[in-house]
Formats: C-alpha cells, sequence, structure tokens
C-alpha cells in the first residue's frame, strides 16, 4: 500500500515538471509584457529596454525558465518562502516564490493569497451545498425509480447540463437583482456605499464593530454567485450518484439482504448506499481542484474578486508572472487531487489492486 | 465526465442478423440507426440541432434585416417614449425578439447570423480534435512503448492544465477576434480527451486476430491502425465527438463573451452577442442576453440529448 502511494507520488513528478515547462512556454508564446507600451508614445525604446532588463525579459528562454525555476539562482534550493527583506521574494517556484507581477510590482505570492479568501468563501460553500444536494437527490431518485420526483430530477439534469453557466449568471442578474424585483445585489462581495472593500484592514475592523451586518451582506452578495454554481453542478453530480446507486441496488448482495429479511431502510442505508458512495467519494474528490482554481466564469459574471476573475484580469494585463502562479496552482491541485483520488480508491475498494 | 465514455464495442460489419430482424440482412450502422429511430428524446434533440443548423444555413437569406446594416435609425421605440437608443422590447414595429441598444440591430437577425459561426466553431472544433485525438491516440495504442510514453505524458500534462484558463490565455493572444483562429486553438487544446479514449480502445482491439492476420499477410502499420482497427473503434468516438461539439459551442460564447474571442465587429456569435448585452442588462433590455442564451441552450439540449441517444444505439450493451 504504502509502496503504492509512493510509486504514485514519484510518477507524478515528471508530469508536474512538464507542466511548469508547458506553463513558462505557453505564457510566453504570449508575448512581452512591455508590449502594453508600444502604443504609448511617451514611453522610449530605452525605457522598454530598461524594462525588459529589470524583468529579465532579455534573457534566452531556456535561462529565464532556469530563474523562474529557480534553480539557477545563488541560494540552495530549499523552500525559502521568506518576505523579500529576508532575502525571499523572487527566488523561484521551488522555493515557493512566485516572483513579481509586472504589472503592479507587488509579490504574486501576496496578489494570490489576497485572492484566496474570497474564492474559497464562494466555492467551498456552493461546493458543501451542491454536494449535499446532488448525494440526497440521486438517492432518493434512485430509491424512487421512476418516480415523479425522478423523471423531475432526469429533466432537470439535462437542462440544468445544457446551461452555460455564464448565461445562467445573467439571467440570474436580469430578472433577481434589476428593477423591478432587485432581490439580490448583483456584483462584488459586500455593498460598497455602507462597508469598506472586502479584504482591506478598514474592512475587518468594520467587521469586528457590526459582525451580524458584515456577515448579513456578504451573505446576501453569494447568494446567486451560489445559486449558479450549484444549479449548473448538481445536474452532473446528481445523474452520477443516481446510476451508482441503482447499480448498487442491482447487486446480488442487496437481493441476499431483502432475501433474509433485513428491514428496507437498512437494506438501503447499509448496505446499498455505503456501497454506492465509493465512487461517489472519487468523483466528488476530484472537483476538489476547482476550490482553489476558482470559479472563473462565475466570478467573472458577479465581479466577485477571487482567483479566477484575477486570473482574467491578469490576462488583460499580460502579467505573466500572476498568470503562471494560477495556472501553476490550478494544474498542481489537479495532479494531487487525481493522486488522492486514486489512492483513496485503493483504500476504501478492496476489489481494487495496487501493484 | 468519464462515464459518459461507453464500453468497447467490437463488431464486425457483417454481423450475422440478429433474431428480431431474422429474413433481413441488416449491418451495424442500419442496426443502429433503427434503435436510434426509436429513441424518442435522441430524435427530438436531433430535431431541433438540425433546425439550429438549417437555422445557420438557409436563415440569413430568408430575413428582410442585414446583420450589420440598419435602415432607419428610430428616435423612440414605436407607439412608446422609450428612447430607441437602448433597444426596443419584443413584438416591436415588426422586431420579432425586438432591437439591441445602441446600434438598434434586429436581435432576431443578430442571433439566425451568430448561430452560422457558433455551430461551424462547435462542429469544427470538435471534428477536428476527434481526428487529431484519433491520430494521437491509434499511434500511442497501437505501437505502445516509448512513443506511448511520450505522447501519454503530453497527454497527462494537458490534461492536468484546466482547459478554459489556458484556451483564454491562447485565444487572447492569437485570436484577435478571428474565428478561424478561435477554431484551432480549441481543436490543438481539446484533443487529449479523445487521444486517451482512443488509445484505450485500441490497447483491446490490437490484440484481436484480425490484426495478427492483417500483420501476417504484410499490411503495413499505418492502414492497420487506420484501416482495420480504427473503423471498430469508431462508436465510441462518434459519441464522445458530438458531445463535444456542445462543450465546445459553450465555450466559444464565454470566451467571446469575455472579449477575447470572435470580435463582433466581424461577425455576430452567440458569445459577442451576450457580451454586448451585458452592459444594458442594468437598464432592463432583458431580451437581450436572454434570446441568444436560448439559442444556446437549446442547441446544447439537442446535441445533449442525440449524444445520449448515439451512445444508447451504437452500443447497446450499455443502455441501463
Amino acid at each position: 500500500m504504502i509502496k503504492y502511494v509512493v510509486r504514485r507520488t514519484i510518477q507524478a513528478i515528471p508530469v508536474l515538471f512538464l507542466i511548469t515547462v508547458f506553463t513558462f512556454l505557453l505564457m510566453h508564446v504570449g508575448g512581452n509584457p512591455a508590449q502594453r507600451f508600444a502604443q504609448n508614445a511617451k514611453v522610449t525604446q530605452a525605457q522598454i529596454a530598461a524594462f525588459e532588463h529589470r524583468w529579465g525579459l532579455d534573457d534566452p528562454l531556456p535561462l529565464q525558465y532556469c530563474k523562474w525555476l529557480g534553480v539557477c539562482g545563488d541560494k540552495p534550493i530549499v523552500v525559502n518562502a521568506l518576505p523579500p527583506a529576508l532575502g525571499g521574494g523572487d527566488n523561484g517556484i521551488v522555493h515557493g516564490d512566485f516572483g513579481y507581477s509586472t504589472f503592479d510590482g507587488r509579490l504574486v505570492t501576496d496578489v494570490i493569497a489576497q485572492r484566496m479568501l474570497p474564492t474559497l468563501i464562494l466555492t467551498v460553500t456552493a461546493y458543501l451545498i451542491w454536494v449535499t444536494i446532488a448525494i440526497l437527490a440521486g438517492v432518493y431518485a434512485a430509491v424512487k425509480r421512476y418516480s415523479l420526483f425522478d423523471s423531475g430530477l432526469t429533466i432537470f439534469n439535462y437542462v440544468g447540463y445544457s446551461l452555460p453557466t455564464f448565461w445562467l449568471g445573467l439571467m440570474l442578474i436580469t430578472f433577481l437583482s434589476v428593477p423591478p424585483l432587485r432581490w439580490f445585489p448583483a456584483s462584488g462581495m459586500n455593498d460598497p456605499y455602507t462597508t469598506p472593500a472586502f479584504g482591506t484592514n478598514s474592512y475587518w475592523v468594520f467587521f469586528g464593530q457590526n459582525p451580524f451586518f458584515a456577515i448579513f451582506d456578504l451573505g446576501r452578495h453569494l447568494v446567486l454567485p451560489v445559486l449558479t454554481l450549484v444549479t449548473v453542478s448538481i445536474a452532473g453530480d446528481s445523474r452520477f450518484v443516481r446510476s451508482s446507486m441503482l447499480d448498487s441496488l442491482n447487486q446480488d448482495y442487496v437481493k441476499t439482504a431483502r432475501a433474509k429479511g433485513v428491514p428496507e431502510r437498512r437494506v438501503i442505508l447499509r448496505h446499498a448506499l455505503r456501497n454506492a458512495l465509493l465512487p461517489v467519494i472519487t468523483n466528488v474528490g476530484l472537483e476538489i481542484p476547482f476550490l482553489f482554481s476558482g470559479a472563473i466564469v462565475t466570478e467573472t459574471i458577479f465581479a466577485w474578486p477571487g482567483m479566477g476573475r484575477q486570473f482574467i484580469e491578469s490576462v488583460g494585463h499580460t502579467d505573466y508572472p500572476v498568470l503562471m502562479g494560477i495556472l501553476l496552482i490550478a494544474a498542481v491541485s489537479i495532479v494531487f487531487a487525481n493522486l488522492l483520488a486514486d489512492v483513496l480508491y485503493a483504500v476504501v475498494d478492496p476489489r481494487v489492486k495496487y501493484d | 465526465m468519464d462515464n459518459r465514455i461507453p464500453d468497447v464495442s467490437p463488431t464486425t460489419s457483417d454481423a450475422p442478423a440478429d433474431f428480431e430482424v431474422a429474413l433481413v440482412s441488416l449491418n451495424q450502422w442500419q442496426l443502429a440507426w433503427r434503435r436510434f429511430r426509436r429513441h424518442k428524446l435522441a430524435m427530438f434533440g436531433s430535431g431541433l440541432f438540425l433546425t439550429f443548423v438549417a437555422i445557420a444555413v438557409f436563415g440569413p437569406f430568408i430575413l428582410p434585416y442585414d446583420a450589420t446594416n440598419v435602415p432607419y435609425p428610430l428616435k423612440f421605440c414605436p407607439g412608446t417614449t422609450i428612447s430607441a437608443n437602448l433597444g426596443c422590447p419584443p413584438l416591436n414595429g415588426g422586431h420579432l425578439l425586438g432591437t439591441v441598444g445602441g446600434t438598434q440591430e434586429d436581435l432576431l437577425t443578430l442571433v439566425v447570423n451568430g448561430s452560422r459561426l457558433s455551430l461551424a466553431i462547435g462542429i469544427g472544433a470538435a471534428a477536428f480534435a476527434s481526428v487529431l485525438g484519433a491520430i494521437v491516440g491509434g499511434i500511442s495504442g497501437y505501437f505502445g512503448g516509448w512513443v506511448d510514453t511520450i505522447l501519454m505524458r503530453i497527454v497527462d500534462v494537458l490534461l492536468s492544465m484546466p482547459l478554459l484558463f489556458v484556451i483564454i490565455v491562447f485565444a487572447k493572444v492569437f485570436g484577435y477576434g478571428d474565428w478561424r483562429v478561435i477554431l484551432l486553438v480549441f481543436a490543438l487544446l481539446g484533443w487529449p480527451a479523445i487521444a486517451r479514449l482512443v488509445r484505450s480502445l485500441f490497447l483491446t482491439l490490437r490484440t484481436e486476430v484480425f490484426v495478427d492476420a492483417a500483420r501476417a499477410v504484410g499490411v503495413s502499420d499505418m492502414r492497420i491502425i487506420f484501416r482495420h482497427i480504427l473503423p471498430n473503434a469508431m462508436s465510441p468516438i462518434i459519441v464522445v465527438t458530438t458531445l463535444s461539439v456542445a462543450g465546445f459551442i459553450v465555450t466559444e460564447a464565454f470566451v467571446s463573451y469575455i472579449g477575447y474571442g470572435v470580435n463582433a465587429a466581424y461577425s455576430p456569435t452567440w458569445g459577442n452577442i451576450l457580451s454586448n448585452a451585458q452592459n444594458d442588462i442594468l437598464v432592463g433590455n432583458w431580451w437581450w442576453p436572454l434570446f441568444p442564451g436560448l439559442a444556446i441552450v437549446l442547441t446544447v439540449l439537442g446535441i445533449n440529448f442525440m449524444g445520449d441517444g448515439l451512445r444508447d444505439a451504437l452500443d447497446p450493451r450499455s443502455r441501463e
């Protein structure tokens, strides 16, 4: 078992390495950040050259990659995610440093850290709601197969699966946050007229003074984005839960349990459900990377200041240190979620051989 | 996503007719068509999808308005004192779906014209991605060894990247609003999932006796891959390709919506109509974002029904 985990982890290393190469190349076909000065008549050629030199953009590509990775620097290769004053800052990603944003000069780790909390508030809330509903609805539909609820869920799943996320968000704004209804705010995380911007120091001071109001305000802003995410995500997941539960209900051990007179409730909960949840856990686990990389679509529509929105903004600024940071975090969390799902599956299902 | 991919069903082209059709000899495609025809949802979905294809092909010739040219801008919506500059609601002065703000174009005309590129990108990218995926997956699965290792590591890497993020970067850098480039970007980033599927099919099929037979009489590797094995792996590939058309239509809409897709000045697509619509949502122009989105939903719904029907028809064992 331990051997299996170790081997799978070692197998992930070349993939992680290739991901850094691909991410780096992707950003460098993306053009030079100095391009954004090209249209500006007041910026001289010498200033552009100085900018390029400052950010190491005039180095040959392999050297730039090596520096970004943090292998070519003069510091030893240990995790060194210290603040710039203590020698951290842009020592390279193997040191835990993602460098500086070429747009506003902040540390990429700071930019990402600032966006992480809003993303987690949004995605974790939505995730908990949709996984709970999907499991309950899927199991109920499978148990009451061909009932009105089952057909209703099937129709909902088809429609939900076909709804483009961003359009659903637009429609919710159009009908629920614009006159005449105006039930929920259309964008942002807090009301700009009554509270300071989310994440700033004054926001936390305000939060300490009026915790109930601040939470209520945040909750009101969460409704539409969470509703959007939940609607489109329930569709795929509840369908998966339903078919897994149906499979499980058709197994011989369920028939055996019924035949020997186990109460139906116990058959469903103890015999069928426990086995049906195995594939569901893996499937739901594979959705975890989404919690970190952020709901790029939903965050864009609702101007939610999270990772996905930061990504879109940074694409506009050709700010590739930030883009590489976000992409890398997303890709690495996908690799680890896959790894975790495989290992978890081998742990919970004794039929899976792991050698 | 993987649960949408059906099992392999290797069939020979002249399978013995089953009992149901004892006297008429039908090949596997004719049998599949029979099963597909009986699948009500699938027929409904295909009808929906084909309707939109027909609208895309013939619609622009039938409609009285031009997509980019407004005959006479109005000051007020007919019969009201609402400024026509913000767009007029549906069923107003001969505009079935209303007009859009600013340019005052007819929304129906825009949606119909937009369907051309939206569908072209969806269908084109899915077809191209499948061809690439079939080539890479076929070569990888057939030869195995280091070729397989290298190709599959590339697939692993591409599948570990959040696809939408990468598509946005590429679309912004290379796109410049040109739909052909957008189509290429989608196809060049969309093939790995299909390659993995085709590879897994080839791993089972390459051990079949007919492959040994072909090799024994000296058929070349490329011919074995594309003429002997690939036709037997066709069913799942067709299903996945069909379903990915829906995915690409939605992706195009989002990429155009955030402004890195097809340029609205170049040609309307469902995505860039929505992109222009978002600015006027807050003044209550609900019809502007509603109708292009409905077009997307109906098309995607049709494709999903059709894909599910195809899966049931092409691989009878996968039915519940």
